[in-house]
């Protein structure tokens, strides 16, 4: 571990932000693991008609929550936003709302 | 032959004699194309999560049918042309489907194999797998 980390010179730049923030933050505060609710309820449909599933992934102002805030993994990030947008299109769910 | 869905809104100021139409409508051109209507499913007035042509509410109608790529042309094309349809939307789900239904299995066959073997099996691969592994990543960091 030790000598691929020396080994490569440029992710060095790289690393002080990412790295030493993710410390401070998890000494600081205690941060539960946030867990991707479709591979925990293992829900594989993604479906846009599902109205009541994929309102919980919007923000009120009709914005897709980013993974970083509701926990989806990638894979189903992926596939919930295409639902969205489909929901959208249909008029299932707002493209946007007024504040 | 695909699986299609197509859902579309109609408007909810009309009799019901021409939703219905417009429904018949929709799978008249999918029997005439060669293809079989699967599903019909009428939702009923929805609200409308923003206005459409000047409708906050319209009457959702879903049709899955198996057809070829021509037939949705054709079915789009009159959707978009009828005065009564504010919208439509056409999902091809074939590729969903299959896809779905490998996962179905995969994990299907996980929780076959997950409580079964794990009084017996469960250690007896495990062990030699791990000794494996640790060789082999020693052998990758030396070279």
């Amino acid at each position: 571990m030790a000598e691929t980390r020396g080994g490569r010179p440029i992710s060095a730049s790289q690393r002080p932000t990412g790295g030493d923030k993710a410390v401070v933050t998890r000494k600081q505060y205690f941060r539960r693991k946030k867990v991707c609710r479709f591979c925990v309820e293992k829900i594989d449909n993604i479906d846009y008609k599902d109205v009541k599933l994929l309102s919980a992934f919007i923000s009120e102002r009709g914005r897709i929550t980013p993974r970083r805030i509701s926990g989806v993994c990638t894979p189903c990030q992926r596939r919930l936003c295409v639902a969205v947008k489909q929901a959208r299109n249909i008029a299932l769910l707002p493209f946007s709302t007024p504040l | 032959m695909r699986i299609y869905e197509e859902l579309f809104i109609v408007d909810p100021n009309a009799s019901d004699e021409d939703i219905e139409a417009v429904a018949n409508q929709v799978q008249a051109v999918v029997t005439d194309g060669g293809g079989t209507v699967d599903k019909v499913d009428k939702w009923g007035v929805r609200r409308l999560a923003y206005r459409v042509k000047k409708r906050d509410e319209g009457f959702y109608i879903l049709v899955q049918f198996s057809a070829g790529p021509d037939v949705v042309k054709e079915i789009e094309r009159r959707l978009r042309v009828h005065d009564l349809v504010l919208k439509y939307i056409t999902v091809r789900i074939d590729e969903k489907l299959q896809w779905l239904d490998k996962r179905k299995k995969a994990r299907e066959k996980r929780a076959l194999k997950k409580p079964a073997p794990v009084p017996v099996g469960a250690p007896g691969p495990k062990m030699p797998g791990e000794p494996v592994e640790a060789e082999s990543s020693g052998q990758e960091e030396q070279a």
